[in-house]
């Protein structure tokens, strides 16, 4: 037995040796990336339940591995024609898990979750928090100028990058994984990144672009909504964008099934799965295998900090677009409407309708806007999905 | 004259130019807030549906008893249906350990059970081991 032939092999194969061969400093600059990333997570509470899991998938696939060794392999996934078989035959764990972000299953599934804890019934009370759904969703748009000027994306590129102004997790990875895989965990960090940190982006803007007595604004209290309404809801939208959108279908369509399992009052055990263990278990999946396609050798580029950028910029104009048009509607409405609801138009739910609570409590001590603002969020969420159904009638 | 106007349709892998990329984002709000209006006008006609039934309801509550009396004159209907059509009515099982039926006489079923407790836990004998035949309430004056 050669004992040095075989701690030569296992040099050979360690990771440590790796470090030192092609893409080994990128290597050791995504694994920072990651570490800092568990950091954000674990202590600031930054989506940890996302940015966890996104952050270990960056790691585990940044660790230098050879060919067969690897637990991600991002060359399979860049193939105009997959060879599924090959990757259950062959391919690592976090292959497998990305079959589920692949094929859109993973976003589908989450958009149940999503649809079974949502209450529409602050929008139903209220129909015209749609308006302000659909006017947050103009940051998308202009992000996709924005994206076309730099001259660096192609038109899936660009349309991808747009979609992180809808501060929609999994409606970003549905439409990057069909138009731009290459750029899933880039749109898919800064999207959930900004999420994370709507409390700190919108106030501001929502200060500077409304006076202190809009802010003041009490918003009396809507009608009620019957069951019945809560239940034909989710049927009614199925039908009217599916029909119109049915690339959005299966997005929108398991947004709704969730919805209707909620309020339906006969599948409580079905919605309960949907929220709880479904969630978490895809919520798992999810991350896991998003931060995966992080390598570094693709991740470390110019392109990725312009997307970076171009995600704060979306944002910003997602909720200057949805507060003038809340201003809009506090003049229509002869000063009824509080304009501050109109930033919660950003899907973040509920992260956005908070913050419009939040700055509202701050000029008006007891003027809770919370109710009121889950009505443009949660038409946010279909705003987007809208938004992004249109992207990939276009392009996909 | 531009890509999108010329092919009417984009590839994702294109370079996307500034003018298609106005144009896009023009059409694109657009569609975004058409369908989200047409929703809103759905969801504004539901809810005025459902607030005028209501409404009509409590202007007219005789119409309310009148759907009623329909409602009950079906479940009479469906009743008087051939006895070989409806199901035989069930007979509820007795209770695992039960011993044969009670007869309540002027008792009612919370002072029953009150009674076959205290008696139960008096003699120290499992209920479903005791038998009542049946429970009477004894007036003053027949004493």
């Amino acid at each position: 037995m050669d004992i040095g032939k075989i701690l030569e092999n296992l040099w050979e194969g360690s990771g440590y040796n790796l470090f030192g061969k092609d893409g080994g400093w990128q290597s050791i600059v995504m694994i920072i990336i990651a570490l800092f990333f568990l950091y954000l997570g674990i202590k600031k509470k930054f989506e940890p339940l996302l940015l966890v899991g996104i952050a270990f998938g960056m790691l585990l696939t940044n660790l230098p591995a050879l060919d067969g060794d690897k637990l991600f392999h991002p060359d399979w996934w860049t193939v105009s024609d997959i060879d599924y078989l090959e990757i259950l035959r062959h391919g690592g764990l976090l292959d497998i898990l990305y079959i589920g972000v692949k094929t859109g299953v993973y976003p589908c599934l989450i958009f149940m979750g999503v649809g079974a804890m949502t209450d529409f019934g602050p929008m139903l009370s209220r129909p015209s928090s749609l308006i302000l759904g659909a006017a947050a969703q103009g940051g998308i748009y202009l992000v996709l100028i924005l994206a076309a000027a730099t001259g660096m994306y192609s038109g899936g590129e660009a349309a991808s990058i747009s979609i992180i102004a809808g501060a929609d997790g999994p409606t970003a990875i549905f439409l990057t994984k069909e138009l731009a895989p290459q750029l899933l965990p880039a749109i898919a960090v800064a999207a959930y990144s900004y999420m994370a940190l709507i409390p700190l982006l919108q106030p501001p803007f929502m200060k500077l672009l409304t006076t202190k007595k809009e802010r003041m604004t009490v918003m009396a209290a809507t009608r009620k909504v019957s069951k019945k309404e809560k239940i034909i809801f989710p049927i009614l939208v199925t039908i009217v964008v599916g029909l119109l959108l049915p690339s959005v279908a299966p997005l929108l369509g398991s947004l709704m099934f969730g919805n209707l399992l909620k309020e339906c009052g006969v599948t409580e055990r079905l919605s309960d799965t949907a929220q709880n263990a479904l969630m978490n278990i895809v919520t798992l999946f999810l991350g896991i295998s998003v931060g995966a396609t992080a390598v570094g050798t693709t991740f470390l580029s110019a392109k990725t900090l312009v997307i970076i950028v171009l995600g704060l910029a979306g944002f910003v104009l997602a909720t200057i677009c949805g507060l003038l048009i809340g201003k809009l509607l506090y003049v229509i409405s002869k000063g009824k409407i509080n304009p501050l609801i109109g930033s919660a138009g950003v899907s973040a739910v509920p992260m956005a309708a908070r913050v419009s609570n939040t700055v509202g409590l701050q000029y008006n001590k007891g003027n809770y806007l919370l109710m009121h603002a889950m009505g443009p969020n949660v038409a946010g969420v279909i705003g987007s999905a809208v938004a992004a159904g249109f992207l990939l009638a276009v392009f996909g | 004259m531009n890509d999108l106007i010329l092919s009417g349709i984009l590839k994702k892998d294109d370079p996307l130019s500034v003018v298609d990329a106005l144009i896009l984002a023009a059409i694109g709000i657009v569609i975004v807030f058409v369908v989200l209006i047409a929703l809103m006008l759905i969801v504004s006609l539901v809810g005025k549906i459902f607030d005028s039934s209501d409404a009509l309801q409590q202007k007219h509550p005789e119409w309310g008893q009148k759907v009623n009396d329909f409602k009950a004159k079906l479940m009479f209907w469906k009743k008087a249906q051939p006895a070989e059509e409806a199901p035989a009515e069930e007979v509820p099982a007795l209770a695992n350990g039960t011993c044969g039926e009670l007869t309540l006489v002027n008792t009612s079923e919370r002072d029953a059970a009150m009674i076959m407790a205290i008696v139960a836990d008096s003699t120290g004998t499992p209920l479903n081991e005791l038998r009542f035949k049946s429970i009477k309430l004894i007036e003053e004056e027949q004493k």
